[in-house]
């Protein structure tokens, strides 16, 4: 996957990332890498054609000089109208966006239901880690409740938010959740993401192993230990954080509808 | 017998390979790295069965088996 | 995008009855804009229903945001993307969008964003006024410089948009054109020319020059840096960070801060000779002046033409066409020496600032001529003048 990653010098070192020993979201990078190879080689797709945006945060610091693609590495929270942008710039780029809970559905929550409701074709790879990593660790809309964070030390007073039920019911056609822990099924299930027409939103339960104090191969212990397949969820698991792929539609993308009005007047 | 490669300078020490590996071929050690952390190292690659998760679950991509397209 | 049949739609030569937000969209799609990202708000909304109907006859794409964010959000991926993208929206909208012109200045990204301006702050009202021009320049946080137009009727809604396209290709800023609501909502005259007289300028392109994916330099090789867009194979990366040329964002010294800023602010008001225009009229030989710009011009040319014939004040009349960069040079080739200078705008006074640095020299009595929410009348502008001289 080398060959995906700029060569060293063009701009600063390729690598190392600059996140934090046994960050999840390098695992994620990896994986999405592998499966951008897969697209490359089993669909044939031009590279010219994958666009990878982002917003800013720690998950998002994957496109801000590492990729050997076209990326943007654009404003907090709007990584999804500027991709929207490209789509709409031209409708032949397949997009990939990285965000991280705080930037999409916290800051980025407007452009993060509008983007699920207008079924835009995307991919976006959601790495949520429950906190505000490059900030210092404070509460994420998606931090559970009684969590300790910066920004919640007598612990947490708020529900967490539930991302994937959110881009579902907005009516994105692809939702799936997996952890770091994953690499197959989040592999292939960003390998169905980019192909599929319209929006796939695969959250990705990510480690903070810093914030978190903990050891990365715990934490993706942890992550295998607290989430269960949700077709395969019992009543002892009602606690356990449900992943797999929730949904899969092929309503049509938003570029697919414009279309129609597009070709009234192509001739 | 499968051939690891490992990029020291990129590194980060997590470990998560060592954990990961299902046959435990590799394991941790005291070789410290420029940047001063704990690099693995082969144990015994005769029972690597070159499932490729170490190169997979790799956050700094720092780690693979040669016999694999990882570049 | 799309090119060839459909552009048979955009306006043929000839004489046209539009309002001035309908006009500004015809000029958005002669100068080649693709992409209109909008959100709703008065009193702006009928260019954007404007442009909902007419992007999609010529090939374009349209979109309602859910937000103004959005909209601008969407206008740095369009360019990127490698389409011509505009906006239009009103002052509380424009606030909103500042952080994305601000990345947009950074980035090099050629864009235009309408303002109609309407009373603040806050909700302020749905009416005239002219109280962002300040904002225009200095609304975005950071350094950097920036280029809005203030047109002054129907016409140069037309004009003055294809000319913003033009500057923001050219010189890969965003540019505004800085409307009020009374000539977004005037009816007048439009005299569209032939296609092949309307001069349209799009970004230099790095494959154009001969410039390799490998030897490529987002922001270099020039004052303005060809533009390789998403998708041509350049592996372009937009980063919004201080960058050297080659996007490197791993060196944040103070050099790195300073040469990335100080470009952005030299390529703009280095330039400004090129960039700014004002149009002058009875200057020669004149003592007083009234310097206005936008909507008010309208009023405030009455009120010259009437204090120099039925009052005999020798008056000369100055418009500036260009708010940013300031026209500075332009107005002290036209005014070497002067009495007093009035200034109405439809605010308290803020382009007074700048008429001031650049004339103080030359004129020890500036009189601002305020109205608020309202357009001025010929009266307004011409009592004080009589009252003063």
């Amino acid at each position: 996957m080398l060959k995906y990653l700029k060569e060293e010098g063009l701009m600063g070192p390729r690598l190392p990332l600059l996140l934090c020993p046994g960050c999840g979201h390098g695992q994620v990078l990896n994986y999405t890498l592998h499966a951008v190879d897969r697209i490359i080689k089993e669909d044939k797709m031009a590279k010219e054609k994958l666009l990878f945006i982002s917003g800013v945060g720690c998950s998002s610091r994957l496109t801000s000089h590492y990729l050997n693609f076209d990326s943007g590495w654009t404003i907090h929270g709007r990584a999804l109208a500027v991709a929207t942008g490209a789509l709409l710039a031209n409708p032949e780029f397949r997009v990939v966006v990285f965000s991280g809970d705080g930037d999409m559905a916290s800051i980025g929550g407007n452009h993060f239901i509008h983007a699920c409701r207008r079924n835009m074709d995307l991919t976006i790879v959601c790495m949520n880690n429950g906190l505000y990593g490059m900030t210092g660790g404070q509460q994420a809309p998606t931090s559970p409740r009684d969590m300790i964070t910066t920004t919640t030390p007598y612990g947490n007073p708020e529900e967490a938010f539930d991302l994937c039920k959110m881009a579902e019911v907005a009516g994105a056609n692809f939702v799936a959740r997996w952890t770091t822990a994953h690499p197959h099924q989040v592999v292939k299930t960003i390998v169905k993401g980019i192909r599929k027409k319209g929006t796939a939103f695969i959250e990705i339960l990510s480690q903070c192993p810093v914030h978190r104090k903990a050891n990365p191969a715990d934490m993706l212990e942890t992550f295998k230990k607290m989430t269960v397949p949700w077709a395969k969820a019992k009543e002892e698991d009602k606690d356990k954080i449900p992943i797999g792929e929730f949904c899969d539609h092929d309503k049509p993308d938003w570029n697919a509808s414009y279309e129609k009005i597009l070709d009234q007047y192509k001739s | 017998m499968p051939k690891l490669w490992i990029d020291e300078r990129y590194c980060k020490g997590c470990l998560i390979c060592v954990e990961v590996c299902p046959t435990s071929a590799i394991a941790s050690s005291d070789r410290i790295n420029a940047r001063g952390y704990v690099i693995p190292v082969e144990k015994d690659m005769s029972i690597c069965k070159v499932c490729g998760l170490c190169e997979l679950m790799c956050p700094d991509f720092a780690i693979a088996i040669e016999e694999t397209d990882f570049k | 995008m799309s090119k060839g049949p459909q552009e048979r739609h955009l306006l043929k030569p000839g004489r046209y009855y539009l309002q001035g937000s309908e006009a500004c969209v015809e000029g958005a799609l002669m100068a080649g804009c693709r992409v209109f990202a909008g959100y709703p708000i008065t009193p702006a909304s009928e260019a954007m229903e404007h442009a909902a109907r007419r992007f999609p006859q010529v090939g374009g794409r349209f979109i309602q945001m859910e937000d103004e964010i959005g909209s601008a959000s969407v206008l740095i991926g369009a360019s990127w993307g490698g389409a011509k993208a505009m906006t239009a929206t009103s002052s509380p909208g424009f606030s909103l969008m500042q952080e994305a012109i601000s990345i947009g200045i950074i980035s090099e990204t050629p864009m235009v964003i309408v303002d109609i301006q309407r009373p603040g702050p806050g909700q302020g009202y749905i009416t005239a006024s002219q109280e962002d021009v300040m904002q225009a320049r200095w609304g975005h946080h950071g350094e950097g410089s920036i280029i809005a137009l203030a047109p002054a009727s129907v016409q140069e809604m037309f004009d003055l948009t294809i000319q913003a396209f033009n500057l923001s290709e050219k010189w890969r800023t965003p540019v505004l054109v800085m409307a009020e609501e009374p000539v977004a909502h005037l009816r007048e005259l439009l005299r569209v020319g032939a296609r092949a007289d309307i001069g349209i300028i799009n970004r230099s392109k790095p494959q154009d020059l001969g410039i390799q994916p490998d030897d490529y330099l987002p922001w270099g090789h020039d004052v303005v840096a060809p533009m390789a867009n998403w998708g041509e194979g350049y592996s372009v990366n937009f980063v919004g960070l201080v960058h050297k040329e080659d996007g490197n964002v791993t060196d944040w010294s103070s050099e790195v801060n300073c040469n990335c800023t100080k470009r952005l602010l030299s390529k703009i008001e280095g330039n400004a000779r090129e960039i700014a225009q004002i149009e002058t009229r009875f200057v020669e030989g004149s003592r007083n002046f009234v310097i206005s710009y936008g909507s008010v011009s309208r009023t405030a040319i009455e009120a010259v033409m009437e204090a120099r014939e039925q009052n005999g004040i020798d008056l000369g009349y100055v418009r500036l066409k260009t708010l940013w960069p300031f026209p500075e040079e332009n107005l002290r080739a036209a005014i070497t020496s002067a009495d007093t200078i009035f200034i109405p705008e439809m605010n308290f006074g803020m382009m007074r600032h700048p008429i001031v640095e650049a004339l103080g020299d030359r004129c020890r009595n500036f009189v601002s001529i305020p109205s608020l929410g309202i357009l001025h009348s010929p009266e307004l502008i011409l009592s004080k003048i009589v009252e003063v001289t």
